[in-house]
């Protein structure tokens, strides 16, 4: 269910929490309903795992819940989402103490590595049978590469390339300058190529 | 020409699919791919790439997620139930915490308020003498001198100041006032410091006991006990003296108690020389431009004690003029010179206050 793309009118959202301010009942669910999907499958992406993916979509509802009151509607409502997404899982990733372990360097397309690794070797469950199997199909490629960026990369590559954020948007989310966004995206970019060469 | 390597075209691609590049630079990456088969590869494949992360359709939320959702939101509603809207950041934060900074501002204010109403109130505040300020000029040092408080003038008027007059012999009293010139001062009871309860000390033998003034009572009872806890009954009674009543009440709270202050001198007199010696520093204090606060003596008038003691509150400058003139009246032994301690000289900056023990040697 695509209501809105970021930048859009998002009319039918707008009524959404229009309706939520004024204690509609059933208006919070019509958001969630709304938009659970995007949010949800973002996560997932960003997460590569399920039940943190519920988890963390579970948060990203529970503080909207909280805050829609201060929303002031300078962005889309799924903009909005997308952004407390993107913090949520980062700081998911950021507790998850094996990340280190799994972290490793990889060879830069063009020997760039200074803003650290963009990829991350396959996990030991990339070799589960049901792993390879799942991977038959194009949606399991991509999300097992985009699993395999590294997660500074991983939600801009989201961010811009699925869920189609500007530049600015990027960098007004990341703290860090536009100049930055551009060759973090441009590296994962290509990191993507050279792991989707032979599908795409 | 081909102005452009291909490691460079290679970075710039990227932002020319995001058409975020100049027209310059897009001209030349563009000229570069028709003229490079590897970069148009490359180009290629990146935007392949790109198309289908963009068309990547979204998953499904799980089932369980709204849910679970709204399960939270509902516990989460029943903690803040008294707000029937929810929202906004103040929804879920404590009562008490929005009003944080108000009431510690609040605290702040009744701190401040309390602290001023504590040294505005007579009777705890220790307020120096004018006349220590006023009688004695900070351009010269003899004018502690020129303006000194005359006790023959409160004495004739019976002590209506409040000053407390000493009790001694009158004849030595008026000797020793003698030098003192005849110009008057308009000291009253205002003029006056608060006293210290006792003379604090981290040294107990430096803790200066105020005995009760002479007379019947405390006369016949302990002799050079301390007087806290008990009323100076003559002088109470008759009600002449609201300041000596208010001296021998009941010490204040700790907390309301003023800081001590003060220095020691001890003096040893002869025997022949004891009687009066009180009414001689006394008078010295006041020639010099001083006060004196108390007497307080070992056994009363009838019997002139071994020990008593007179404190005195001087300006700054007179100060080695009074121990001139205590040596007058007898010997300062070495241990009784006054040493600087970790008291405050004096009720203010330029005054210097001085208990000063007789000793009968």
């Amino acid at each position: 269910m695509d209501l809105e793309r970021p930048g859009g009118k998002g009319r039918p959202v707008d009524l959404l929490v229009e309706g939520f301010r004024k204690g509609t009942p059933g208006a919070f669910e019509a958001i969630v309903r709304a938009h659970q999907d995007r949010v949800y499958t973002f996560c997932a992406r960003m997460l590569s795992d399920r039940e943190d993916a519920l988890d963390a979509a579970q948060e990203v509802f529970l503080s909207a819940w909280r805050n829609l009151a201060g929303f002031r509607g300078e962005a889309a409502l799924s903009t909005w989402l997308l952004r407390i997404a993107a913090n949520r899982c980062l700081n998911r990733i950021r507790r998850r103490k094996s990340l280190a372990e799994r972290e490793a360097s990889w060879p830069e397309p063009f020997g760039e590595a200074e803003d650290g690794p963009v990829f991350q070797p396959a996990g030991v469950e990339a070799d589960r049978p049901d792993r390879l199997a799942e991977s038959c199909e194009m949606g399991k490629i991509l999300a097992e590469a985009l699993s395999r960026l590294d997660p500074g990369s991983r939600w801009m590559v989201l961010l811009s390339d699925v869920e189609g954020f500007t530049y600015e948007e990027i960098a007004s989310l990341a703290e860090v300058p536009v100049g930055t966004v551009k060759s973090r995206l441009h590296r994962a970019r290509m990191a993507m190529r050279r792991l989707l060469s032979p599908v795409a | 020409m081909d102005a452009m390597d291909c490691r460079l075209a290679r970075n710039l691609l990227t932002e020319y699919q995001d058409g975020a590049l100049d027209a310059a630079a897009a001209a030349a990456l563009a000229a570069h791919l028709r003229g490079c088969g590897e970069c148009a590869d490359c180009a290629g494949s990146l935007l392949a790439v790109r198309e289908v992360l963009r068309d990547l359709p979204p998953d499904p939320a799980p089932p369980e997620l709204l849910p679970r959702i709204l399960a939270a939101v509902e516990g989460e509603d029943r903690n803040v139930r008294t707000d029937p809207h929810p929202g906004g950041a103040d929804a879920t934060r404590p009562f008490l915490s929005r009003f944080r900074l108000p009431l510690e501002a609040a605290a702040v204010v009744l701190l401040f308020a309390a602290v001023y109403w504590y040294q505005r109130t007579p009777g705890t505040a220790v307020r120096p003498p004018s006349g220590l300020s006023s009688g004695v000029s900070s351009e010269d040092g003899k004018a502690s001198s020129s303006r000194p408080m005359t006790a023959k003038e409160d004495s004739v008027k019976g002590s209506p100041s409040g000053i407390r007059l000493p009790r001694g012999n009158p004849k030595t009293a008026k000797k020793e006032e003698a030098p003192a010139p005849a110009k008057s001062r308009t000291w009253t009871a205002a003029d006056l410091p608060s006293a210290p309860a006792v003379l604090a000390s981290t040294n107990s033998e430096r803790i200066v006991p105020i005995a009760p003034p002479p007379g019947p009572a405390a006369d016949s009872a302990r002799p050079g006990a301390p007087a806290f806890g008990e009323r100076g009954s003559a002088e109470a009674e008759d009600g002449a003296d609201s300041r000596l009543s208010r001296s021998f009440s009941p010490p204040p709270s700790r907390l309301l108690r003023p800081l001590p202050y003060g220095r020691d001198i001890v003096v040893d007199v002869k025997p022949e020389s004891r009687e009066g010696a009180e009414e001689r520093i006394a008078g010295a204090a006041l020639r010099l431009g001083g006060i004196f606060e108390r007497f307080d003596r070992g056994a009363g008038e009838a019997a002139p004690s071994p020990s008593g003691t007179v404190r005195v509150i001087l300006p700054e400058v007179a100060a080695t003029r009074f121990l001139e003139e205590i040596g007058r009246i007898g010997t300062i032994p070495p241990e009784g010179m006054p040493a600087a301690n970790d008291l405050p000289a004096g009720p203010r900056p330029g005054t210097v206050a001085y208990a000063v023990r007789i000793r009968v040697r």
